[in-house]
């Protein structure tokens, strides 16, 4: 359990994000829409020349599918770059530690891991990655899957608002989103985590007499500039295989709140930015008493486990309190840092972030969050059509037959991306590869095969085995697992916006969508939903965990 | 599909990944590297903490104290102790206290005197509430510039 004012800061934290979301939104409408802006004066030259450089004529528009390719190949180029540069980093510059290049299926499980937001990390960034690695492979690849993100929601949004005629243009939201949210957000946070103590050089690592005189190393490097784009872009993948918990990514209670606070901002501004596009603000209340109210549902459960002051895996600095927090909140929002070993935190704190990946929606990850909760809506809107025997419609447009097999086939790829592997890891013993897996509890062992798998299909990237998974059957399952949790539903929910274009919209829907009645009924059909999917499972792994009275996942 | 499409195609693809990766994976980083190394140097370098006018470590990793004489870091070895880090450079104020025996016994320095000091330095997880620790680093380097008798050779 936690005190009065414990839950005065979570209060307080969740409050700035929706507060500052609110604000942002109507910013980051312009963006996306084309309107005018401040920027406008420095980078509108700038962004003509850059499409004048790439060959792309800003005035074209996209259907779904140009939309999805153009993502999807832009995507699969950045992950090629990223893919030779850390193969080839041993003859690349800036590699003050000489490390070499890595393996082949170690280098192909990150790319995919980074470019589609995921982050899942089979390797320990200190001990692997040059800075040119750090900066030109795993940097870049956060700000571009997190624009990606943005973008595709972006379309989505286009293809459901009444009266649209295209779904945009990829290159023009890319370059757009990229240029006027994303680098100011991060340019700005960098600084400022710099200026609470995280490090940014790349000067090498520092050796020093401690004062009892041994040797020791200090492991700077670019982190700042990493942290900033990790969180506020919900990558979550960090500079440190230990993550957020690691001191120099993360060195104090303040940095902590503020990466807390970083990545609710973008997912709970796309919220509102969802009505603000669509014209009608009102439609923007069941997402965002939906994610919200599913997020205080997760965070309650978990502190109603164990909040040790300092335990096994809890840095002493951030405490029970902070690491479970911390723990909701980035597989809420997918972004999967971690700020303590996932093994410290208690049994419903697990279960709670198990929840979080699984709803995918509470807010969810960068754009991928809305365009989740679109999905549950539709659904809903389903449902609800078929208990009053009224033809379902979502913002004046008849749901129809093909509209809801796209959204139930959307909602299926996650449990067949989760479920299939975890078994294959059992029925292959590729588990037993796992340095001390042998000898975990069933329980334990089961619940950190599953969140492997969950993680890499909800796009989060936390994990309990870190370095210790790097196996060719892992780093390929899980690239196999990451691929099409990311692009299979993006593509079908695209599919499902842009057939949304031209269809006929009535004005007076005969059930309202923006109330709070609705927004009930939403989270409980999601609960529903993903309850009843992924139960047994839940039951084998964290609830077992708990009902066996551990504390924690220590063995 | 005839030469000259595809590459209208393609060459949108291939050169924006090329673009935003020099300008996300250089310039990026690397403006933010100027400024901070101009701004911030003492941050930007890893907070590295002098004594005796040479760098002994850095403020916010573990500087790994053994002795008897001084406040020790969690035990990293033991699993069910060990931070999530390895390096948690913090233990709680309780564990601080716990220790002050024995450096009273193995320096001489008053218990009383070392809880005072140790109070005085004490942290906590929500600023001025929360639970309170000490960063151990910052507590024997006070130690030391406070008995500096008790401590020759390392003032």
């Amino acid at each position: 359990m936690i005190d009065a004012i414990q839950a005065l800061t979570v209060v307080a934290i969740l409050a700035s994000a929706l507060i500052s979301g609110s604000l942002l939104a109507p910013y980051v409408v312009r963006v996306l829409t084309g309107a005018p802006t401040r920027l406008d004066r420095l980078l509108d030259p700038v962004e003509k020349r850059v499409y004048r450089l790439i060959g792309a004529d800003p005035a074209v528009t996209m259907g779904w599918k140009q939309y999805f390719f153009a993502a999807l190949l832009l995507n699969v180029a950045q992950m090629a770059i990223a893919f030779a540069i850390l193969v080839g980093q041993g003859v690349l510059p800036l590699n003050p530690q000489g490390f070499p290049g890595l393996s082949w299926d170690l280098a192909l499980n990150t790319v995919v891991s980074f470019a589609t937001n995921t982050n899942l990390q089979h390797y320990a960034g200190e001990a692997t990655l040059s800075y040119f690695s750090q900066m030109t492979a795993i940097q870049f690849l956060q700000f571009t899957s997190a624009a990606t993100g943005i973008c595709v929601m972006a379309a989505m949004v286009r293809g459901f608002k009444p009266g649209s005629v295209h779904m945009g243009n990829f290159y023009v939201d890319f370059v757009r989103v990229l240029t006027r949210i994303v680098l100011p957000l991060c340019v700005l946070a960098a600084l400022v985590l710099v200026a609470l103590g995280v490090p940014q050089t790349i000067g090498g690592y520092v050796t020093v007499k401690t004062v009892e005189g041994a040797t020791q190393t200090l492991l700077v490097g670019p982190v700042a500039s990493l942290v900033a784009i990790m969180q506020i872009g919900t990558n979550g993948g960090g500079y440190f295989g230990a993550n957020s918990a690691y001191p120099f990514q993360n060195p104090n209670p303040a940095t902590d709140v503020l990466q807390i606070y970083l990545m609710l901002l973008i997912p709970t501004t796309l919220i509102f930015v969802f009505g603000e596009m669509i014209g009608k603000k009102k439609e923007t209340r069941p997402i965002l008493i939906g994610s919200y109210t599913l997020l205080a549902v997760d965070l309650v459960m978990a502190f109603l486990g164990s909040i040790p002051v300092v335990g096994p895996g809890i840095e002493t600095r951030f405490g029970g309190f902070f690491s479970t927090f911390w723990t909701v909140i980035t597989t809420a929002v997918t972004t999967g840092s971690v700020n303590a070993s996932l093994a410290g935190i208690n049994p419903l704190g697990i279960l709670s972030a198990f929840m979080g990946m699984l709803i995918q929606a509470t807010p969810g990850g960068k754009g991928v969050g809305v365009m989740y909760m679109i999905m549950y809506v539709v659904i809903t809107v389903f449902v609800v059509g078929l208990m009053t025997g009224r033809t379902p419609e979502y913002l004046g447009a008849k749901i129809n037959a093909r509209d809801v097999k796209l959204v139930m086939i959307a909602f299926l790829v996650h449990p067949i991306a989760i479920l299939v592997p975890t078994i294959a890891a059992y029925a292959t013993k590729a588990v037993d590869a796992i340095p001390g897996f042998s000898s975990l509890p069933t329980s334990v062992g089961f619940t950190q095969v599953l969140y492997e798998f969950t993680s890499s299909a909800a796009n989060n990237g936390s994990d309990f085995f870190g370095a210790a998974a790097n196996t060719p059957f892992f780093n390929l399952a899980t690239a196999a697992v990451i691929f099409v949790g990311r692009y299979v539903p993006i593509a079908i929910l695209l599919a499902l916006a842009g057939s949304m274009i031209g269809r006929k919209r009535v004005a007076q829907q005969s059930l309202r969508t923006d109330g709070v009645a609705f927004s009930v009924v939403l989270i409980g059909s999601i609960l529903l939903l993903v309850v009843l999917t992924f139960l047994p499972f839940l039951m084998l792994g964290p609830l077992l965990t708990y009902f066996q009275g551990m504390v924690n996942f220590f063995g | 599909m005839s030469k000259p499409s595809r590459w209208k195609t393609y060459r949108p693809v291939i050169a924006l990944s090329i673009l935003s990766m020099l300008v996300c994976g250089l310039a990026y980083p690397l403006l933010i590297t100027g400024v901070s190394q101009a701004a911030f140097p003492y941050q930007a370098n890893g907070s590295q903490v002098q004594l005796g006018g040479r760098a002994v470590g850095s403020y916010y990793i573990d500087n790994g104290f053994t002795f008897p004489i001084f406040f020790q870091g969690r035990n990293e070895t033991n699993p069910l102790a060990a931070s999530a880090s390895g390096v948690d450079p913090d233990i709680t104020l309780s564990d601080a206290l716990s220790q002050v025996p024995r450096i009273s016994s193995a320096t001489g320095i008053p218990a009383p005197s070392l809880d005072a000091l140790v109070k005085a330095h004490e942290h906590w997880t929500l600023w001025v509430t929360g639970d309170p620790y000490v960063n151990v680093l910052e507590l024997n380097l006070a130690l030391i510039a406070a008995y500096p008798s008790s401590y020759p050779g390392y003032a």
